[in-house]
């Protein structure tokens, strides 16, 4: 009986890997076919591996590595910007007083509400009018608009949930508040801030629609170069796997090496009275 | 007294930049919204300006394509963040059973949190639901379910997009309620075994209250991912067929760009942004009673 | 559980980074080598354009930036670039954006007047929108300018009548074409041939001859037309139906789509594509189409000449060597209408004087007939431009040696259709045109997928049509 179920539970396990995993793995399968073998039917599994379009997307005419480049420095820098700016608003909103913090964080919430739709004419119109178009500069601060009130937020439930007689002790050590927070609250907090930076990183790194319209030849992430494998004329579809593959690598390769902190973070606040921490 | 004089600019010190980035990047933008939305600007039509006052948004309540917009809004958000809460709580409940197999699962369910909304729905159109070559289509029709036209027909669009959206943020909850799971204490759990309590009323009476922090959060999370989601319905069927799968999010975006209407279209935009913020506003309360 | 290693890379992947450093390290270092050959080579390049009797180089050291879509057509001309630098000391910069983000991307820059793209590949349908607005100069004054251009030289009445017509709007020209289409009927010579058919005539007999192809058990279906619902789409089909059952896009001034004409059109596109074609064709844009013929599931299709140069590409086509073309089947009016798509290049009007008639020397070098040429059959590449602009090249000897081995009959359809069975009316060209056109599209494809029924389709889109006339 027990047998069974193991079994049962087993056999889910597998199909829900297979169902979570199959778009990358499949792109990755697809990035080493040719053309002609993409469009075969029935879809083949079996058949001669070529590493041309990865030599092209690389090295060719069309190469993304310009893109790669793009994409690290906007992701980078917004992302590093989004935690100088958020980690000591988020401890100041979380553990702080101060005149008009209630309504100032409620702005701060209702800022991550704006639809980027109603956003993109006017960012395009400023960004022109200051010769922020297509400049990494420009993009860098939009891209502050999606992701500082939500790092804000994240770091919130994760100072809230350190322990206050933590903080206390570090201040009755007459530590000083800048040395208690440097030194004692931080390293505490040393998980949210992991799990905030991957997740500010992975949505500047995936981010499409700001990217296309304020960005442009210099400026070019590689979630917009890789649409250029669609032509009106037709689509390579081999290319387009490899190109997506290299877009995918790095935010795959982060998710990978950091799942541990992720699963472990997004229980913050999640449960109250854990207490094991 | 100095003290908390201190205290406060120490806390402004803090909280200041942030709020100064965000006021400057922010607010420009939204009264411009704001202004646009009040005026007429209909790119094909210049020769129509002026200020229209409160009309674009009277003019929403007489158009039909606005309602039809809020209810697959609607019926998108609930049903996506239904699914991944059930979906999720589920399947966490299912894999702590097997604790050799959640390595494994907890990498697998990383892969579609980090791709582009866009990448998937692009991947999901023309890999997954293609008709005929599609696998969804291959696994149909191997099944005898026959071949159709997943994002092509108006009703299955729409239970397409709502698939590739839960396929993609599921994992998330299933994620969160997997550690929360395992972080429960055991000890309730004996107590009640031992007191005969079967297995779905351990689940009612124990496991649902203890979960219901991570529950209220992943609910508030991911409606606010709905009410946004944009890129890989865009992708995947750029609001078609017809307006089968227009969410206002997309109608606001059709009707800017590909319309031209910028004055309407910025108006749908700020009724978006009301409806997300008062809902917002809600569950935020619901968090705090508890 | 396993050490925590993911800081440091591992040594497979710094082997790994520094190889991928060394080859960057390399190819930028040739870089300059191959730019400066590829400038002696274009130093000898420019001979064909001084005989032009004007001064290319009257704006010299100004930088323009073109904005076009990933497509190989362009793709030539970017690569043809330092030639007309050599040429004007015009530098020249080009972008390319998404076929689905280029006309916001246009029209936001020309709305705003800020002057970031020169010139960019425009839709002709959006030329009324672009005038109406005033964002771009009308071209009289440049070709009337016998500084700026040569009228022997250029012969801009060799370019297609049809396209410079399209490209026109109130009178005036507004923008050149650089390269077009005409959708003509590709079919498998080799089953019609089979089943002893012959290219249709006539409407009625495109459906006889797909009824004789259709073949689903087998994967054979026996035609396809777009049916992705888009204005550039399921919209570039429809009109040529609409044509040809003698629909009239105005009444007076005011626009109506559903005429019982309009119903008779859209009622045959959907029985047809109900019948005889893939169940998929419904999401299918030209490359779809496309791509499946080539792999040899079509029996015939109605769409875009240059979608050839996907057919003859051994690399994908199972089918090179079995195709032929023919003019757009007759209506019930006896009409043959076909498309007068064409991407044209006009002159951003928020420019300085300077970069206006450095854009246009761009423009009239895009559209002589040299770089015509060269960007097709003189072309080093494999993709060869078969979308010309001018009369005169595609009845030149180059050009269909070139094209001899596509498929019988391949110029002569085009060609005698883009003489003799273009519209300049075939869609309507109004300012509006955007909207009305994704109206239509909308009202098409739910027609198509048989959520409403033609007549329904279309007179919901009258009504969305009159709201947005109304402003």
């Amino acid at each position: 009986m027990k047998r069974a179920r193991t079994v049962a539970l087993v056999v889910l396990a597998a199909a829900l890997l297979a169902i979570w995993a199959f778009p990358v793995l499949w792109a990755l399968l697809t990035s080493f076919k040719t053309e002609r073998d993409v469009l075969a039917y029935p879809p083949t599994v079996i058949f001669t591996p070529t590493l041309r379009n990865y030599h092209d997307v690389l090295f060719g005419a069309t190469s993304l590595l310009p893109n790669l480049l793009s994409s690290v420095i906007v992701a980078g820098v917004s992302t590093l910007l989004t935690l100088l700016l958020a980690i000591p608003a988020a401890y100041a909103l979380a553990r702080l007083d101060f005149p008009g913090k209630r309504t100032s964080g409620f702005y701060v919430l209702a800022t991550q509400m704006l639809p980027p739709v109603g956003l993109i004419i006017p960012y395009y119109l400023v960004l022109q009018k200051i010769g922020g178009l297509d400049t990494y500069a420009g993009l860098i601060v939009i891209y502050l608009t999606f992701s500082l009130p939500f790092a804000i937020w994240l770091m919130v439930s994760y100072f809230e949930d350190i322990p206050h007689e933590m903080e206390e002790a570090a201040l009755l050590d007459r530590a000083g508040r800048l040395r208690a927070l440097w030194y004692v609250i931080l390293p505490q907090a040393r998980g949210g801030i992991a799990v905030t930076t991957i997740f500010v990183f992975l949505n500047a790194w995936n981010e499409f629609l700001f990217a296309v319209v304020l960005g442009g030849n210099r400026v070019r992430p590689v979630t917009v170069a890789m649409f250029n494998f669609i032509s009106v004329e037709q689509t390579l579809w081999a290319k387009l796997a490899a190109g997506a593959m290299l877009a995918m690598a790095p935010v795959i390769l982060l998710g990978l090496l950091a799942q541990r902190h992720i699963v472990k973070g997004l229980t913050v606040g999640a449960v109250k009275g854990g207490g094991r921490r | 007294m100095r003290k908390a004089v201190s205290d406060r600019a120490f806390a402004l010190a803090l909280f200041l930049p942030a709020l100064v980035a965000l006021i400057v990047t922010t607010t420009a933008p939204l009264v411009y919204l704001a202004w646009n939305s009040a005026m007429r600007i209909d790119l094909s039509m210049p020769w129509l300006g002026g200020f229209a006052g409160v009309d674009n948004y009277a003019k929403m309540g007489a158009d039909p394509r606005f309602w039809n917009s809020l209810w697959l809004t609607l019926i998108y958000t609930v049903t996506t963040v239904v699914l991944q809460v059930t979906l999720g709580l589920s399947l966490a409940l299912l894999v702590l059973r097997i604790p050799r197999g959640q390595a494994a699962l907890r990498v697998a369910a990383i892969l579609p949190l980090v791709l582009a909304p866009v990448v998937v729905g692009l991947f999901w159109r023309t890999l997954v639901l293609s008709p005929d070559v599609g696998l969804v289509d291959v696994v149909t029709r191997a099944l005898g379910l026959g071949s159709h036209n997943w994002l092509g027909d108006p009703q299955l669009a729409l239970i397409s997009v709502i698939a590739i959206h839960t396929w993609q943020w599921t994992p998330l909850a299933f994620l969160v309620f997997l550690a929360s799971l395992a972080s429960l204490p055991p000890d309730v759990f004996e107590a009640a075994r031992i007191d005969r309590a079967s297995a779905w009323q351990r689940f009612v009476h124990i496991t649902l209250p203890l979960m219901r922090p991570a529950i209220v959060i992943v609910v508030i999370m991911r409606t606010m991912i709905a009410l946004s989601a944009f890129a890989a319905i865009f992708a995947a069927t750029g609001g078609g067929p017809g307006t089968a799968t227009e969410i206002l999010n997309l109608y606001a975006y059709r009707t800017s760009f590909s319309e031209l209407n910028l004055g309407y279209g910025a108006a749908l935009a700020m009724v978006l942004l009301a409806i997300t913020l008062v809902v917002s506003l809600l569950m935020f309360r619901v968090r705090r009673r508890r | 559980m396993k050490p925590d290693r993911s800081s440091r890379p591992t040594a497979p992947a710094r082997r790994r980074m520094l190889k991928q450093t060394a080859a960057l390290g390399a190819a930028s270092l040739a870089a300059p080598y191959v730019l400066s050959s590829a400038h002696a080579q274009a130093n000898a390049d420019i001979a064909p354009y001084t005989a032009a009797k004007i001064d290319w180089r009257q704006v010299a050291g100004e930088e323009i930036t073109v904005a076009v879509i990933p497509a190989s057509y362009f793709d030539n001309l970017v690569t043809l670039a330092p030639t007309f630098e050599a040429l004007t000391g015009v530098k020249v910069r080009f972008e390319k954006v998404p076929p689905g983000q280029i006309r916001q991307k246009a029209m936001l820059d020309l709305s705003s007047k800020t002057a970031t793209y020169a010139t960019s590949a425009t839709d002709p349908m959006y030329y009324p929108l672009y005038v109406s607005n005033k964002w771009i100069d009308p071209l009289d004054r440049y070709l009337g300018d016998s500084k700026l251009t040569d009228p022997k030289w250029f012969d801009y009445d060799d370019i297609f009548k049809a396209w410079r017509d399209a490209n026109s709007y109130e009178g005036k020209p507004y923008a050149v074409p650089y390269d077009g289409e005409v959708t003509v009927q590709v079919y498998r010579k080799d089953l019609y041939d089979a089943k002893g058919l012959k290219a249709a005539d006539t409407l009625d007999e495109f459906l006889k001859n797909a009824a004789a192809i259709n073949d689903p058990a087998n994967r054979v279906y026996g035609m396809a037309l777009r049916g992705f619902a888009g204005a550039g789409q399921n919209m570039y089909i429809y009109p040529s139906l609409f044509r040809e059952f003698g629909g009239e896009w105005f009444r007076g001034r005011k626009i109506v789509v559903d005429s019982p004409e309009a119903v008779r059109a859209l009622d045959w596109y959907v029985s047809a594509e109900t019948k005889y074609a893939p169940p998929a064709v419904r999401n299918w844009n030209w490359p779809d189409i496309a791509d499946a013929f080539s792999q040899g599931t079509l029996g015939c299709y109605i769409d875009a000449h240059s979608s050839a140069s996907v057919l003859v590409n051994p690399e994908k086509s199972k089918v090179v060597g079995k195709i032929a073309f023919a003019r757009w089947p007759k209506g019930p009016t006896g009409k043959r209408c076909t498309s007068i798509w064409n991407w044209g290049f006009p002159i951003n009007a928020a420019l300085s004087d300077k970069q206006k008639r450095a854009t246009w020397l761009f423009i009239a070098w895009a559209a002589s007939a040299e770089t015509q040429a060269r960007t097709s059959w003189k072309f080093a590449g494999p993709a060869k431009r078969s979308g010309l602009n001018r009369v005169s090249l595609w009845k030149s000897p180059g050009f269909i040696a070139m094209t001899t081995d596509i498929g019988p009959n391949f110029i002569d359809a085009a060609l005698t259709s883009l003489e003799k069975d273009t519209d300049v009316d075939w869609r309507p060209r109004v300012p509006q045109w955007p909207a009305i056109g994704d109206t239509m599209a909308t009202a098409i494809q739910a027609a198509l997928v048989g959520q409403k029924k033609s007549k329904q389709a279309l007179d919901e889109a009258q009504a969305r049509i009159d709201q947005i006339l109304k402003g």
